[in-house]
């Protein structure tokens, strides 16, 4: 979270867009900027392991471990390509794009209405699916003239889940058969690959070119133009 | 689109209705459209100094945390605390129920900053 923050401040120094993929080391719950810290069942989360992190963007409780997290932080576009759904869609374009090449045909979700404690467990306009089932859920925040959004794309499936960790978080039958992973689907689900193929997705979706920096993040800006 | 013509307006998609030496402010039909359902309002203190087009409160609407920048400088005197259950009204009544918060004014003169209705319908719509 603190290396997103990062991002976005390097953006709103002047410094070009970035995109980061990068996976979690240990497993962890991240929560939104605003979610009630009484969603959070601590002692559960102290059982099975699990770090408790707040994001900075907004959205509810998120189980991260055995996921594929992308970030991007850019400035926000003048006028209605700015706007919440606008960016949201154009990200989102990129993002199928590099899961179709993995052989997964996810949409943009339909919005189901507020979300409950788990993010996962609801779809919402930002969201992608695989049928019905959601398999990768973002959230955007804007600040200093910047939007950071990032997001999760389920690999495969921890032995617990979200329902072990929030309180009033429903049943995991009832999570599982609203989710999916690339593993269920049968896709590559390592880390490495699904991250080759979303910054594939961002450059033939978006047109745009990457210079690497040290680390995993990865510095664009459009084709048209010289500067890397 | 919604543009009263009695109210002031920031670059930021606030609006300001004057009250003598207050200033009470919200964000704009625009605003709340743009952003989609608003789920939570991060209202500043009462008591609070604020400074013109600084960050003072926050909004998360769906999947979205926005900034809501004070449009003039001085203290919160008052907040809307029936955002707290019902952060809706600043979706469905934007210019009324809506509203955010309101400031004591330390310069009243930062008012000729912001524009009139003519100038910000002209600004969202080209």
């Amino acid at each position: 979270m603190a290396a997103d923050l990062a991002m976005l401040d390097a953006v709103a120094a002047g410094g070009p867009p970035i995109l980061r993929c990068y996976q979690w080391s240990t497993p962890a719950l991240s929560v939104g900027r605003f979610q009630p810290d009484d969603d959070v069942d601590r002692e559960a989360c102290e059982r099975f392991g699990v770090a408790v992190v707040r994001r900075p963007t907004g959205g509810r409780a998120l189980l991260h471990g055995a996921d594929f997290t992308y970030a991007v932080a850019m400035p926000e576009p003048p006028g209605p390509a700015g706007a919440v759904d606008a960016l949201y869609r154009w990200i989102a374009s990129a993002l199928v794009r590099g899961l179709d090449l993995l052989g997964v045909e996810a949409a943009v979700a339909r919005h189901e209405g507020p979300a409950g404690a788990i993010c996962m467990a609801t779809q919402q306009g930002a969201d992608l699916r695989v049928g019905a089932r959601k398999v990768c859920g973002s959230a955007q925040v804007r600040h200093r003239g910047v939007v950071l959004q990032h997001g999760s794309i389920l690999l495969d499936r921890l032995p617990f889940d979200e329902t072990d960790l929030v309180i009033g978080g429903g049943n995991r039958a009832a999570l599982r058969a609203a989710t999916v992973t690339l593993a269920e689907l049968g896709a590559r689900s390592d880390v490495r690959a699904v991250a080759d193929a979303v910054v594939e997705g961002f450059r033939r979706e978006l047109d745009v070119q990457f210079t690497s920096m040290p680390g995993v993040d990865l510095h664009w800006s459009p084709r048209s133009s010289a500067r890397s | 689109m919604d543009y009263p013509e009695h109210l002031k307006y920031s670059s930021e998609h606030e609006w300001v209705a004057v009250d003598g030496t207050r200033a009470r402010v919200g964000i704009t039909d625009y605003a709340q459209d743009a952003l989609g359902d608003v789920v939570f309002v991060n209202l500043p203190t009462v008591g609070a100094t604020v400074t013109a087009a600084a960050p003072c409160a926050e909004v998360e609407s769906t999947k979205s945390v926005s900034d809501i920048y004070a449009p003039v400088s001085g203290t919160i005197v008052a907040v809307n605390s029936a955002l707290d259950d019902a952060p809706e009204k600043v979706n469905d009544d934007p210019y009324g129920d809506g509203w955010l918060f309101v400031i004591e004014m330390r310069d009243p003169g930062e008012l000729d900053a912001l524009m009139d209705a003519v100038a910000y319908r002209r600004m969202v719509e080209e």
